[in-house]
């Protein structure tokens, strides 16, 4: 990896150590916030990390999906709390891939400089990111268009100030912008496993909307890529993290006289997390450069990157919590908050199953879908 | 051990004589034409006949100058950078042209030309190379696997000869050896690694007897090597007495790096062949066979990024990191779960075996699966590779328990 990249990875992770720990997120948890502002802001103005992958001519660095999954790794190590993911990853990534420049002009700058927060509705019921799970519908109005529908799984939806909706219009699905604060758009939180990360049921009743002038079944695919890409990207960070705090605690824990790191029975499964991690952080590393190469392969990379960090991620949860034994069990200790932010992604943005479904189908494995 | 004590990019400078200012891809193209225009051959049936023909291709890639790509000229290698390395193993993959006999080139030439005296140097690298002379290795012995420090073969210093007595065994190759490179006692039973040295014996020599060793399998790549008095002298002795253990280990730059792409490639097509066969007798129908190919498609990509990510680690940062350690154990599971799963998935079918006509594909994937029972256990078990995963990557503590390392 570049000297660049690494650079970039130690900007973003010194900052976090300092300002957004994982006492930092407990804070943020046990007062119900869905953001630091102080995090917020500083992450957009000194670190530019809101506008990475935003395009330099609407106020961004211009980078793209390989030094966003480092970021996001990143903040996946610390479980960031924070509309960064839903705002960057999901709605900024979408509208920069939009054709429709009205839409990239009124939006994109407020995305890169922190005004503005924002987020996706794809798939009606699950929150997948396909055409074919799109149950909204998009009726013309005078002055634009009204969507009706339900959408679950909306990361950061009660608090975005934009959404990026897909709803059918005239059965076709097509991508639209709502803003949240709407008549007509009727947000809830939807209690979940992971207490890190907000997500929301959105009830759309005749909310106003503007649409993208793109073929959704032309960007849905490309969006799909980049998003669960982001996604793993924030997994596997998630994971190496929760892997480090297993072997801190398994070298100085001491049973026996000495530190269990030393048991042939934790050094082993410490080691096959690594396989895994390591697997994981490839996975996503060869996705996202594919994907900023627009390389055909792009697409079963990113179903592999999803498919094998959010198990990954799991399982080096679960793991954590064992190898801590009696401590890992209890609300003081963070090792629970991986694990609930690791099985929680792994069923966001489509599930394990689908994304190994996916890759399938692109291999070439017949029957796999 | 790992690195030559100079940058990667310091090769750069002085590549090869024909071609000093050719590009990487001029490169790439003037040894591709050299493998087909001087291909072997088919490979014949008979194997006497067939060491020939391997001694003899390798005789022909020494004497026009595309041998050794990771070895100093002045021995017959190349002295390659570490790019063309990479592309060297890629086309020789490619070609599929015979590897070396025995296992002296990756083990035992390293250890040399670090550590040998000139004189060492010039009497065996060169037929080593050449293939005219085979070298295997002695290293384990029924007693010392995993514990290798523990060995008990000794050599007893005799004036200008050592006497050699003791027993090796899992020599690859073993009954084709003109020479063994082996680590002997030399120090108190107790001295462990502070008492072993790395001494070359003539397999030749009155005293040392090789008997094949029938593997699981059925056939004998291995053999035990047995050695009655056996008089080495004490010219053949690498670096000083009881300083042997270090340099067990060496090895050239990263040369074993450059070789994890074509793995990622060979398996790759292993692979392949496993889908086409699922699709041809129509198992893919089965969702249960899907998803199982499915995890071995991640699989070996997950085995070719790795790989890509350590000659990159290296290229950039001159080590290869946490990716090269991993790759041995991600690569052992892959090829033995592929393998009982081909079984597996064949049903009642996939126990047929050769010589049997309605064995599936001449029963290639059942001797795959008894094959690589080896993958855990050779060269290190997987056990102790997770030990030094963990150690020396995680850095966990030590097992007290163990002897000092």
């Amino acid at each position: 990896m570049d000297r660049e990249h690494e650079e970039l990875r130690e900007v973003v992770r010194r900052y976090l150590a300092e300002k957004s720990d994982l006492s930092g997120m407990r804070k943020l948890v046990q007062t119900g916030r869905f953001r630091d502002e102080a995090v917020w802001s500083q992450l957009a103005r000194q670190l530019m990390a809101q506008g990475i992958a935003v395009p330099e001519s609407y106020g961004g660095a211009g980078y793209g999906p390989v030094e966003l999954s480092i970021v996001l790794e990143e903040m996946g190590r610390s479980l960031v709390v924070s509309p960064y993911f839903a705002t960057v990853a999901l709605a900024g990534q979408l509208l920069t891939a939009s054709a429709d420049a009205a839409a990239r002009q009124a939006w994109l700058p407020g995305i890169a400089d922190g005004s503005v927060t924002a987020t996706v509705a794809i798939g009606d019921a699950t929150g997948e990111i396909a055409a074919d799970a799109v149950t909204t519908v998009a009726t013309r109005a005078p002055d634009g268009w009204r969507l009706t529908g339900r959408k679950r799984f909306v990361i950061d939806g009660t608090t975005a100030d934009l959404l990026v909706v897909a709803a059918l219009a005239d059965g076709e699905p097509a991508l639209f912008t709502v803003e949240g604060a709407a008549e007509g758009v009727r947000r809830a939180p939807l209690p979940n496993l992971d207490p890190t990360r907000p997500l929301a049921t959105v009830e759309l009743d005749g909310a106003a909307a503007h649409r993208l002038a793109d073929d959704a079944a032309d960007l849905l695919p490309r969006f799909a890529d980049l998003a669960v890409t982001a996604l793993a990207a924030e997994q596997a960070g998630g994971a190496a993290a929760a892997l480090e705090m297993a072997v801190d605690y398994a070298r100085v824990r001491v049973q026996f006289d000495r530190p269990i790191g030393s048991f042939q029975a934790i050094k082993h499964r410490c080691a096959d997390l690594l396989l895994e991690v390591e697997s994981a952080r490839n996975a996503v590393h060869a996705a996202a450069s594919l994907l900023a190469e627009r390389d055909p392969e792009g697409s079963l990379a990113a179903a592999l990157a999803a498919a094998w960090a959010g198990r990954a991620y799991t399982r080096v949860a679960k793991e954590n919590i064992q190898i801590h034994g009696g401590i890992g069990f209890t609300w003081e200790h963070d090792a629970h908050f991986y694990l609930k932010r690791a099985k929680t992604s792994e069923m966001l943005l489509g599930t394990t199953g689908s994304h190994r479904a996916r890759l399938g189908a692109l291999a070439g494995i017949r029957g796999a879908r | 051990m790992t690195g030559t004590g100079r940058a990667i990019g310091e090769h750069d400078t002085r590549e090869h004589e024909i071609g000093a200012n050719e590009t990487d891809e001029q490169f790439r193209a003037r040894l591709r034409e050299f493998l087909s225009t001087h291909s072997p051959g088919p490979r014949p049936r008979d194997p006497g006949e067939r060491v020939r023909w391997t001694k003899a291709w390798h005789a022909t890639l020494v004497d026009n100058g595309y041998a050794g790509p990771s070895w100093p000229r002045e021995y017959g290698g190349m002295d390659l950078s570490f790019r063309r390395q990479i592309i060297y193993q890629e086309e020789i993959a490619r070609a599929r042209v015979p590897g070396p006999l025995g296992t002296g080139l990756g083990i035992v030439a390293p250890t040399i030309i670090k550590y040998g005296t000139e004189e060492q140097k010039r009497r065996w690298l060169r037929p080593m190379l050449r293939g005219d002379v085979v070298w295997c290795q002695g290293y384990s012995e029924p007693g010392a696997g995993s514990d290798l420090p523990s060995l008990r073969t000794t050599a007893r210093r005799d004036g200008e000869e050592y006497v050699v007595n003791g027993q090796k065994v899992w020599t690859s190759s073993g009954t084709l050896a003109d020479m063994l490179f082996c680590l002997v006692r030399t120090g108190s039973p107790e001295s462990r690694q502070k008492g072993i040295t790395y001494l070359i014996i003539d397999a030749h020599a009155p005293g040392v007897t090789i008997r094949p060793l029938r593997d699981l399998t059925g056939s004998a790549v291995f053999a035990e090597v047995f050695f009655d008095d056996v008089r080495v002298p004490v010219a053949n002795r690498i670096g000083e007495e009881n300083e042997g253990w270090p340099l067990a280990r060496t090895s050239l730059g990263h040369e074993r790096s450059a070789g994890a792409m074509n793995q990622a490639a060979s398996y790759r097509r292993v692979l392949n062949e496993l889908i086409d066969l699922a699709h041809e007798r129509g198992l893919t129908d089965d969702p249960l066979v899907c998803d199982r190919l499915v995890e071995f498609e991640m699989r070996v990509r997950l085995i070719r990024y790795n790989a890509e990510r350590t000659v990159s680690d290296i290229l950039t940062k001159g080590e290869p990191g946490a990716a090269s350690s991993v790759s041995r154990l991600l690569i052992a599971a892959f090829e033995q779960d592929l393998h009982e799963f081909a079984v597996d998935m064949l049903g009642p079918d996939g126990i047929v075996a050769a010589p049997a006509e309605d064995a599936v594909q001449r029963g290639r994937w059942l001797k795959g699966f008894l094959m690589t029972r080896a993958s855990t256990i050779g060269a290190g078990t997987a056990e102790i590779q997770r030990n030094t995963v963990a150690e020396q990557v995680l850095r966990l503590p030590y097992d007290p328990a163990m002897p000092p390392r």
